[in-house]
């Protein structure tokens, strides 16, 4: 109990410390949200002093001090009320995010499922059948792909898969004309729209977990239990996944919790790669913006989730492994 | 044993690098082409012009920043200026006059209806004007800095301004109209985002969805038969090189090597573009040496423009001459007695000269001033304007030659902004002119603009102050005689050339990009009828203009 509560009482002065950071931060680039959005305009051509009071006349310019600020943004988060967006103007944060948010947990969250589960099954078959091709295949492909720049595997594969054969569709995560519902064709399409995307993720993550758990899998085989089993005359599949696999996966659990944690926070550059409607390219645009309200939502609603999966693994390790408590 | 696994290891990895480098290689010599969407039809137009990242906002308020492009096109102004060659073409107001400088009055149409039947009034348009007085956020074109009031007598709209004002005629003419049957119920028109529009335009909105939308032509439309569009499709997300390969018929964007990427995509693809502003050098003039004139000519003399605008523009844009109007489109304005229309050529020894009656020598390959210091500043741009960046990168290269130090700054564009508002800078470049040319030297000249560097202004960034420009702007407000107004046109030309408070360089272009597979009738250098961007509200005159291009004659 108090090994709870010790992370508990962590997790909540991190989560205060990321809320005024978030705060903060944004303020700390130089110029305003108005200058963003006159800047923008101004690539069209020269902005006239009307349309710069105007558009400052709508986006309202923070008041009061940087104090009475951070008091009334505090006061916001507790109340979960993010105001209007900026570079969505007169949009609420609260609809750009719910709009985003199904997109990127639809597509991140279930490659990154897929990614530590294909991953993980590979790396205990991998280091089980150490030396064959099994093991050497897998593992240098795995290391090999992982090695990519994200954005780099996403530009070589929108390249050829979309625009040189035509497989797959470059941008967006329906077809334009698509109407949106939960019909069959809208969902064949919605898949059809996120292979690229999901392919990029997969391809560049699950490297990791194999690699991870086909060496956590050959630490524990040399354990004494594996071999006591061994010579017990247990079947081989058991001795890999009960035995063995069962004790290799905890570090790569770890992993998996915090990775949970981050996709919230989309993967920015695959999802402006692909133009895909998600978190992750929303606050690439709510950045370059200048777009507060929008940009302190989202920061807190990724820190708040890291900080959550932090602590559920904290807690999970702290169940599994009596050791950690003490 | 071990030394024959390892081998296998390096030939498998060999094998897999060697696939991926050919993979890389072959990518080198594809050839794109454009794949058109095989489900829009020939009376469909597809354009670029709306872009929402990640997805599109349903804000269809016309007067919004954040508005969806569309809005421009349902909503309609009194008058549709060219911002090319300034020229007013009648829109909602079939005629207008000016009894007086500090008088307008226009004359609507009668036969124009909104899209649910309802006629458009001379009631609207006063409403409307009274609607943006109520709430100034809405007012981006700043009608209520000009105007007094507003009253209707007859099928007449009376506009009387603040003051004698001639020149404000056109920025009066820019604000879209909206119906007052409607927009008097609304209770907040600051946030409204009129989801359902209703509008007088060539187009009502059709499927929308966060995607994409669409616009199908209004039947009743006051110029239906000079519409052959039947629906427009917007997608709220695209790249260049989707520019390429959608199949776009209009598109607005600079693109490198447009002949090689856009040109090779189709036999069908078009594309113009015409200058729309001048890139110039602002000097912060309240920093030493800027405030000295004769720096700023050194400066200007040791620039080579060619060489500018050719790196800038991938040689698109022609160089700019030092009286702030765009060529050939304002020739009309420009004054004959400024030497060779205004273009400065590179001419090191008078540039030299320059210098030196400030006290400026070259000490080897510095040019120094008499306290021995090299003169040095910093040139500020935004960053990912790439043709900016470019062309700052040939200035800091051609002053080297003259001795001068030239180190670059590239804030984010909201920082650019705000250093250029805040005249926390040194030099920088930016745009001006365009359009009417009274507006764009009263911006570029008039110290109504001026505030010392450290405070916050909208125009004039480089602070330029001169009574003599400002007697000349505020006469030009006064006078509704055209000859008077070249004369004064003419003047204050003389004073951006003699005095150079900032210094031009090459023109800013507008990206026309155009297929002529389905419509014809774009705008181009022998018909430049309007600007050809496909924003704003340029588009609802090239809309009357296109023509379809029927199955038989393709």
């Amino acid at each position: 109990m108090k090994y709870v509560l010790q992370k508990l009482g962590l997790f909540v002065l991190t989560l205060w410390a990321a809320v005024t950071l978030n705060f903060f931060l944004p303020r700390m680039m130089p110029g305003s949200p108005a200058d963003a959005a006159i800047a923008k305009l101004s690539q069209n051509g020269p902005v006239s002093d009307a349309t710069r009071r105007a558009i400052e006349a709508q986006l309202g310019v923070p008041t009061g001090s940087l104090w009475d600020q951070y008091v009334a943004y505090l006061g916001q988060v507790v109340r979960l009320d993010f105001g209007v967006s900026y570079t969505f103007y007169p949009q609420s944060v609260s609809s750009m995010v719910s709009t985003a948010l199904p997109y990127t947990i639809g597509l991140v969250g279930i490659v990154t499922v897929l990614a530590f589960a294909i991953g993980t099954l590979i790396g205990v078959t991998a280091a089980w059948r150490r030396g064959t091709w099994l093991d050497t295949l897998p593992t240098l492909t795995g290391s090999f792909l992982s090695t990519f720049p994200y954005f780099w595997t996403a530009l070589l594969l929108l390249f050829f898969l979309g625009y040189v054969l035509h497989w797959f569709p470059t941008t967006g995560a329906y077809a334009a004309t698509t109407t949106p519902g939960f019909t069959g064709d809208f969902l064949a399409d919605l898949l059809r729209h996120a292979v690229l995307p999901a392919l990029t993720i997969l391809l560049t993550s699950l490297g990791g977990w194999i690699i991870g758990m086909r060496n956590a899998m050959i630490n524990t085989l040399g354990e004494d239990y594996v071999t006591f089993a061994e010579a017990n005359g247990l079947r081989g599949r058991t001795i890999a996944l009960r035995y063995a696999a069962r004790n290799a996966i905890l570090p790569n659990l770890t992993g998996f919790g915090l990775t949970l944690g981050g996709v919230v926070g989309g993967s920015i550059l695959v999802e402006q790669v692909f133009q895909y409607p998600g978190i992750g390219y929303l606050l690439f645009n709510a950045v370059i913006g200048q777009d507060y309200p929008l940009m302190q939502a989202l920061f807190l609603m990724i820190t708040v989730s890291v900080l959550i999966a932090n602590f559920l693994v904290d807690i999970l390790y702290g169940a599994l492994d009596p050791r950690t408590r003490r | 044993m071990a030394k024959t696994h390892m081998l296998r290891r390096w030939r498998r990895a060999a094998i897999v690098g060697l696939a991926a480098a050919a993979v890389v290689l072959s990518g080198c010599s594809i050839q794109i082409s454009s794949q058109p969407d095989p489900s829009i039809g020939d009376d469909t137009m597809l354009i670029n012009a709306d872009k929402g990242n990640p997805f599109f906002t349903r804000n269809f308020n016309p007067y919004l920043t954040n508005t969806r492009t569309a809005s421009r096109w349902i909503y309609e102004p009194l008058i549709l200026v060219n911002p090319l060659d300034n020229t007013l073409n009648p829109w909602l107001a079939e005629s207008w006059s000016q009894p007086d400088a500090r008088t307008v009055v226009m004359t609507i149409r009668d036969d124009v209806e909104w899209s649910d039947g309802e006629q458009l009034t001379p009631e609207d348009v006063a409403f409307t004007f009274q609607l943006l007085k109520e709430n100034p956020s809405l007012d981006i074109k700043g009608a209520w800095q000009h105007l007094e009031s507003v009253e209707t007598s007859g099928d007449d709209v009376i506009m009387h301004l603040q003051g004698d004002d001639a020149p404000s005629l056109s920025i009066l003419g820019l604000t879209m109209i909206v119906p007052e049957h409607i927009w008097s119920d609304v209770k907040d028109p600051g946030t409204f985002r009129n989801e359902e529009p209703v509008g007088t335009g060539p187009f009502v909105l059709g499927n929308y969805n966060d995607q994409q939308y669409s616009m199908d032509k209004n039947p009743d439309y006051w110029q239906a038969d000079k519409i052959q569009i039947e629906h427009i499709i917007l997608p709220a997300t695209n790249t260049q090189l989707d520019t390429v390969t959608r199949g776009y018929d209009w598109s607005y964007s600079f693109i490198s090597d447009v002949e090689g990427t856009w040109g090779a995509a189709s036999e069908h693809n078009t594309w113009w573009f015409p200058p729309g502003g001048v890139i110039a050098l602002l000097p912060n003039l309240e920093v030493a040496p800027f405030d000295d004139v004769n720096v700023r000519r050194g400066i200007a003399l040791a620039l080579n423009r060619d060489e500018i605008a050719e790196t800038a523009s991938e040689g698109y844009m022609q160089p700019a001459g030092q009286t702030g109007l765009i060529l050939p489109n304002q020739e009309e304005y420009l004054d004959p007695s400024i030497p060779d229309g205004g273009m400065i050529t590179q001419d090191r020894e008078a540039a030299l000269a320059a210098f030196a009656e400030s006290g400026y020598t070259l000490d080897g390959d510095r040019l120094v001033g008499q306290d021995g210091e090299q003169l040095e500043f910093a040139l500020t741009t935004a960053n990912g304007y790439s043709d900016w960046t470019r062309a700052a990168q040939t200035v800091q290269r051609q002053l080297a030659d003259v001795g001068v130090k030239v180190t670059l700054k590239l804030p984010q564009p909201a920082g650019y902004q705000s250093a250029i508002s805040n005249g926390d800078f040194e030099m920088a470049i930016g745009g001006m002119g365009g359009g009417d040319p009274y507006q764009a030297y009263n911006n570029l000249l008039s110290s109504e603009f001026y505030v010392p560097s450290g405070e916050q202004t909208a125009n004039n960034f480089e602070r330029y102050r001169s009574d003599e420009a400002d007697a000349l702007l505020a006469e030009y407000r006064e006078t509704i005689d055209p000859a008077r107004q070249t004369e004064i046109v003419h003047e204050l030309q003389g004073i951006v050339y003699d005095e150079l408070p900032v210094i031009g360089m090459y023109y800013g272009g507008i990206w026309g990009l155009f297929n002529d597979a389905k419509f014809t009738g774009w705008p181009s250098a022998e018909d430049p009828y309007m600007i050809p961007q496909n924003y704003d509200s340029a588009p609802l005159l090239i809309f009357t203009k296109l023509e379809r291009v029927k199955g038989d004659d393709k």
